[in-house]
């Protein structure tokens, strides 16, 4: 009764979710975001599909032999380039979270978790004139974006044995984007206006995966993951149906030694699939992603496991949304993570440090330094 | 101690990272970045409902008159001024006794609320006039009074007085002038007129203002043997006092009008287009009244015009609508389309629980200024009251 009740509360504080305001997070459906947990974000992802406190394979927490929740938080600094100019903005966002526990008895364990899916925050800010009245009068809008989607999964994993396991899960995707735009004159004969609305997003998915150690250094993991049509309405009234990708995954990871681990993985999504519905509701459409991670993890003490590691990643991806129709984006990252274990390993934190470039078309780029700094717990 | 330190390390670190502020505002290349427009401008000029508008007089009761007017040749009236005083007593109480007094010198005051300073010398003529005036007495039965036979004396009012008292001192015979007539139970009653170099006026405060309302001020002696207390003054303001205008007849029905001796006020209606009433936010709404000739009113002293939105339409009795209001100061002589914000009143059109679409027009102060512009109604084609509006509609960004 005491785990399920810490096990609700963590799930209840995970309202909004990691994210990472942008500009390249404005069209489509948002910046698409990755369920790692910190330990993965330090190694550029690479650990994703073999981590078990990570929402990316189903498979991963097969090994879990306690209960063990985690969450994290992300704190961005982001400089963005476009051609209408330049700023420097911050943003916090709020915990990714997953909670794991085996089945007493059994070789099943089963975890909740929610993560983001994408991220549409952002605030626009533009200077435009009209001719109102026969007269010039400089305006100034501004158009604001909070929320973006998030993914509620339960998952469930078989250990089929000390070397493989697999996974099913099914995804909830749900969110709302409220967006409120003001415009502001420069003539104060003007009164300020605004107007302000919520687009809400309802779909499902399913995902499998499996992990599988061959030998005694060599580890491979894959996902496959489908969610159905999202659904769209804008204050309550149904806006349009969006077909979401099918995302295929697989990875490597190899033991070196008793201190280095190395991993590498690559992520495909079909986004293309979205095009047609999302150029129907008005927008610029959408293309197919590629993610490519790869990371190390260093032990300092091999006796004392993850006792201050060293992680290390890059990852490059392409982003699913171009800003303008024909261009194309990217993002590129290389990472830094440590952690540290308490109490017999029934406690620990971990840290993430990133620096990301993203580049859209011509004009518009984007560096961030991202800190995620993430808890988990063995109650 | 160690994991204390590591605990309270990243605590401090987690907290440090949540405290961060927010500042999410990226510049746009829009329309190329931005997922939509922002809200749509747009602009219409409504017409006052044809033969819906008409003007009304009466709100200003007799005694209700916020100053008094005299004038000399305004186009907006020829005004005379009268008051009466209550009989002034033989007598005057000094350490409780009743003594004798007889003045030697009497002082009429006025208080001067507004006038036109450019216009120089000013004079006003104060006359002795017979009792028994009231809201029924004409322009014409006072003006026949003021002769140079009744004059009592002249105040020339000092050209650097803008507001404040005037006054003119009678001593010696000239006291004789202000003595009750046989029969008349010793009231007195005054009028008065003004004279300058050009047509011209003044207003002067009334028994209802915190100012007051004309006053005669009596100096005089008592034979009381303390020195100190030998020279006596007794006041005695007005018991009643008031104005009389000459004004001009109420304009044609293509023409509406403000102000006057009745405080007359102006109703215009519009419609308002269901597709603008919908959905729009009135971000300026500009009412334009275009005179049917140069406004009638005392130069540099110029009148508020004071628009109302209302709370139910009942005609000339609809009660206004608390905090929609809107005003602008109107010149005399002015003959340009008067042009007056009245976003306010028509935001409130556009609201929840939208009020009528038409506002009441009046004058401040009512009833107390020669002010009494004419503007061309809905019958009058194309110079009709015009409502400029300026809306926003919604457009909806945030396209995917």
């Amino acid at each position: 009764m005491r785990r399920l009740t810490i096990v609700g509360l963590l799930l209840s504080t995970a309202g909004s979710l990691a994210a990472q305001s942008s500009q390249f997070g404005v069209r489509g459906l948002g910046l698409p975001l990755r369920p790692l947990s910190v330990r993965a974000v330090g190694a550029g992802g690479a650990f994703g599909l073999f981590d078990p406190d990570s929402g990316l394979n189903p498979a991963s927490f097969g090994q879990t032999g306690f209960l063990t929740a985690s969450f994290s938080t992300v704190q961005s600094w982001r400089h963005s380039v476009s051609p209408s100019g330049n700023a420097s903005v911050q943003d916090n966002r709020f915990p990714g979270i997953v909670v794991a526990a085996p089945v007493g008895g059994t070789h099943f364990a089963i975890a909740l978790s929610a993560t983001g899916y994408t991220d549409r925050n952002f605030e626009l800010a533009s200077r435009d004139t009209l001719l109102l009245r026969g007269a010039p009068v400089e305006t100034f809008d501004t158009l604001v974006s909070h929320g973006g989607m998030s993914d509620l999964r339960a998952a469930l994993a078989w250990r089929q044995s000390k070397s493989v396991q697999w996974g099913v899960g099914l995804h909830l995707l749900t969110g709302s984007n409220r967006m409120i735009s003001h415009r502001n004159f420069a003539d104060t004969a003007y009164a300020a206006a605004a107007e302000q609305f919520t687009i809400s997003y309802l779909g499902y998915g399913v995902s499998g995966g499996v992990v599988a150690r061959l030998g005694s250094m060599l580890t491979l993991a894959g996902m496959v993951r489908a969610d159905h049509r999202l659904t769209v309405e804008r204050d309550s009234v149904p806006f349009g149906d969006t077909r979401l990708p099918l995302t295929v995954s697989g990875g490597a990871r190899l033991q070196l030694g008793p201190r280095a681990l190395v991993a590498g993985s690559v992520l495909f999504r079909n986004w293309s699939v979205s095009n047609a519905d999302l150029v129907a509701q008005g927008g610029i459409g959408s293309v197919n992603t590629t993610e490519y991670d790869a990371g190390i993890e260093y032990l300092t003490d091999p006796k004392r496991g993850q006792h201050f590691p060293i992680r290390l990643g890059f990852h490059h991806a392409t982003l699913p949304f171009p800003l303008r129709a024909g261009d194309a984006g990217s993002e590129t990252g290389i990472s830094f993570g440590t952690g540290r274990r308490f109490v017999g390993d029934r406690a620990g934190v971990d840290l993430a440090l990133e620096r990301i470039w993203r580049k859209g078309g011509a004009g518009f780029s984007e560096r961030a330094t991202l800190l995620t700094f993430g808890i988990s717990v063995r109650p | 101690m160690r994991p204390i330190a590591w605990w309270g390390g990243a605590c401090a670190l987690a907290i440090l990272a949540a405290a961060c502020q927010e500042k999410l505002a990226s510049p746009a290349d829009c329309p190329e970045l931005c997922p939509g427009t922002s809200l749509t401008i747009k602009d219409t000029t409504l017409t006052a409902l044809v033969g819906a508008d008409s003007s009304y007089t009466g709100y200003i009761g007799y005694a209700a008159t916020s100053a008094l007017l005299v004038s000399d040749g305004l186009s907006a009236g020829e005004a005379r001024i009268w008051a009466a005083f209550p009989k002034r007593p033989d007598s005057i109480t000094v350490d409780g006794l009743a003594q004798a007094f007889t003045p030697d010198s009497v002082a009429i005051i006025l208080t001067l609320v507004a006038r036109d300073s450019l216009v120089h010398p000013l004079r006003l003529f104060v006359h002795r006039i017979p009792n028994g005036h009231d809201s029924t007495t004409t322009f014409q039965a006072i003006d026949t009074l003021l002769t140079p036979a009744t004059l009592i004396d002249s105040i020339l009012v000092p050209d650097t007085l803008k507001t404040g008292a005037v006054r003119v001192v009678l001593s010696g015979d000239a006291i004789a002038k202000l003595a009750p007539a046989d029969g008349d139970s010793g009231r007195i009653s005054i009028g008065i007129r003004v004279k300058g170099p050009t047509s011209t006026g003044a207003r002067f405060s009334t028994l209802g203002s915190t100012a007051g309302g004309p006053v005669l001020i009596s100096y005089g002696r008592v034979a009381v043997t303390d020195t100190a207390k030998q020279r006596q003054t007794l006041n005695i303001a007005a018991d009643s006092a008031n104005f009389v205008i000459n004004g001009p007849p109420d304009p044609p029905a293509d023409q509406l009008f403000v102000g006057g001796r009745g405080g007359a006020r102006t109703l215009i209606r519009f419609f308002l287009p269901k597709s603008v009433k919908d959905s729009a936010t009135v971000i300026r709404a500009t009412l334009e009244l275009t005179p049917s000739g140069p406004l009638k009113g005392l130069r540099n002293d110029p009148a508020l015009l004071l628009l109302q939105g209302l709370l139910a339409d009942l005609g000339p009795k609809s009660p206004p609508l608390s905090g929609a209001t809107a005003s602008t100061f109107i010149q005399a002589d002015a003959t340009v389309v008067e042009s007056i914000d009245v976003r306010k009143i028509v935001a409130a059109w556009f609201s929840a629980n939208p009020t009528p679409t038409a506002l009441f027009i009046g004058l401040s102060p009512e009833g107390g200024s020669f002010s009494r512009p004419e503007f061309f109604s809905s019958r009058s084609a194309g110079f009709g009251p015009r409502l400029r509006i300026t809306y926003a509609l919604p457009s909806r960004p945030g396209h995917p």
